[in-house]
């Protein structure tokens, strides 16, 4: 029991060190006006006169986030299949995913911004960066399925859709589920940076014009508003993963 | 090796009259496994090659149970996995019945267990037995799938999950899985290799139970001198690098049937030759 509760002790008093600490460096400004004391953030973010803005702005965002994420799977398994079932095509989408990948959001906002307009890119941003990491994870995933089982395959006369329906898609889940607690925090932060290419609404443009506005107790709000955000989906995705690697590892 | 034949009578706690599995397996013939001047090389590095196997030739006669033993490294699994048509030879020719070892493959009518049991984790065991019928694309026939289960003794665990069950119960699903689509031919590579001595002398006499009811041609690969002579009809010693035949042993004790024979002196002078043979350099 006690070894069961000892890694929960120690995260939590980790995180609440964090926060007396974060805490104390904004009650004694040692980090001067630009580090609020946390209470401050936390009583902005409960007062009700801020919460049509500030919920406005998190739908906007997690909507984006949910529509870019659910393209990036469905781009990212799409890719991962393709490249296994059409082995020649393999090396190039793995290079070209790297590619993408490696071209910061920043450098490509302009050319984003010219094929989906201002309203469309944080969806795209948040879809380029999901598709790489499911298309990386499902990729290794697919490839799980060790030799004894495709030699077993091979002899009991499998075709390969056979093999793949049986065997190696659901061997590929646990991986598929770690990829995707990967994706979680990279979906609202590619939600995000999309935004500050001219959306009209999002904690993006949050953060923006609560910058250039000096309104620093805003400006914390949006950012613990999309850490919080961050953590629920990433619980989220991680819950399911455990589930999964319970049943298919 | 006295314990294990005092362990005999208790050890086989679900024997189960098989008859039914008899009757489904008698409907198809089972087949002729012949090799002929069978040899495979491997290209290394600079032009030079390594040759695993030389001019094998070697029959496996209808219903018959030949057992390829030899150090690790003779090449023995090699003609295992060309026989099951998961590679090809270099030069020669290997034929089941009349046709190729890749069509009766093809036809889903090889059964095949290896070392590792490879059963799919996120399968219950009757799924995992049941496999070959979903791989086939045919419907599950579940009567069939029970009958095996009972066979290999796994009755009450049916619902169990692979990893829940221990080393030798892993083996006896991977067998009954083996078994489930009435195969031609029954290729085991090694299938109690990482078993403890006890356990693997058990699940030796298990198997010669099940096959002296279903009697299908059969290939066992194993380094076990003890496992080889008490299964096989026929032992085949091998000597490595490259891979050839060295002596084939007629074993004509019965054995299979009656396992206390391993306390015999007949038993034990093969033993003791067989692993003579193995030990001692090539040209002695």
């Amino acid at each position: 029991m006690t070894s069961r509760l000892r890694p929960v002790l120690y995260g939590v008093s980790g995180v609440v060190v964090l926060l007396v600490l974060a805490e104390l460096i904004g009650q004694l400004g040692l980090l001067g006006t630009t580090w609020p004391p946390l209470s401050t953030v936390v009583a902005f973010l409960l007062d009700p006169d801020n919460h049509t803005l500030l919920g406005n702005a998190l739908a906007a965002t997690v909507t984006e986030a949910l529509i870019g994420g659910a393209i990036g799977i469905a781009a990212g398994v799409f890719f991962a299949l393709l490249a296994v079932l059409v082995p020649v095509l393999a090396p190039g989408l793995d290079r070209f995913a790297a590619v993408i990948d490696a071209v910061p959001a920043v450098a490509l906002a302009p050319f984003l911004i010219l094929i989906l307009g201002r309203e469309g890119t944080p969806v795209l941003v948040v879809a380029l960066s999901v598709t790489f990491i499911i298309y990386i994870s499902m990729s290794s995933g697919l490839s799980v399925a060790s030799h004894p089982y495709q030699d077993l395959f091979t002899v009991l006369g499998a075709r390969r859709g056979t093999r793949l329906g049986l065997v190696d898609l659901p061997a590929a889940l646990p991986k598929f589920f770690d990829g995707l607690a990967l994706a979680a925090p990279a979906m609202i932060l590619g939600a995000t940076i999309g935004e500050w290419f001219g959306a009209k609404r999002g904690l993006g443009v949050l953060f923006i014009s609560a910058m250039q506005n000096y309104r620093i107790d805003l400006l914390w709000a949006a950012a613990a508003l999309s850490v919080i955000c961050s953590l629920i989906i990433y619980g989220i995705a991680v819950a399911a993963q455990r589930a999964v690697a319970r049943r298919f590892a | 090796m006295r314990s294990y034949s005092e362990a005999n009578s208790s050890s086989i706690g679900s024997v189960v009259p098989v008859s039914s599995v008899l009757q489904q397996v008698t409907r198809t013939p089972s087949r002729e496994i012949s090799l002929t001047e069978v040899s495979k090389s491997y290209p290394l590095k600079r032009g030079a090659t390594l040759t695993a196997l030389q001019d094998i030739s070697l029959t496996i006669g209808n219903g018959e149970f030949l057992a390829l033993l030899g150090p690790s490294g003779c090449g023995k699994s090699t003609i295992l996995r060309i026989v099951a048509g998961l590679e090809q030879p270099s030069s020669g020719t290997v034929t089941v019945g009349d046709s190729t070892p890749q069509a009766l493959s093809r036809e889903h009518r090889l059964g095949v267990a290896f070392q590792e049991h490879s059963l799919l984790p996120w399968l219950t065991i009757r799924q995992n037995i049941a496999l070959p019928y979903r791989v086939a694309g045919r419907s599950v026939d579940t009567a069939h799938v029970q009958e095996l289960i009972d066979l290999v003794g796994l009755a009450g665990f049916e619902d169990a999950r692979p990893k829940q069950l221990s080393g030798g119960m892993r083996q006896r699903a991977s067998i009954a899985r083996a078994l489930v689509l009435d195969p031609e031919v029954l290729l085991l590579d090694e299938p109690f290799g990482a078993l403890d001595a006890v356990t693997r002398r058990r699940m030796n006499r298990e198997l010669g139970r099940i096959w002296s009811e279903l009697r299908i041609t059969t290939l066992l690969v194993t380094h076990d001198v003890d496992e080889a002579v008490l299964l096989a009809d026929r032992v085949v010693v091998m000597t490595g690098r490259p891979g050839s035949i060295r002596h084939i042993e007629d074993v004509d004790l019965p054995l299979r049937e009656h396992s206390e024979l391993t306390r015999s002196p007949e038993f034990h002078d093969i033993v003791d030759r067989l692993t003579g043979l193995l030990d001692a350099p090539k040209d002695a």
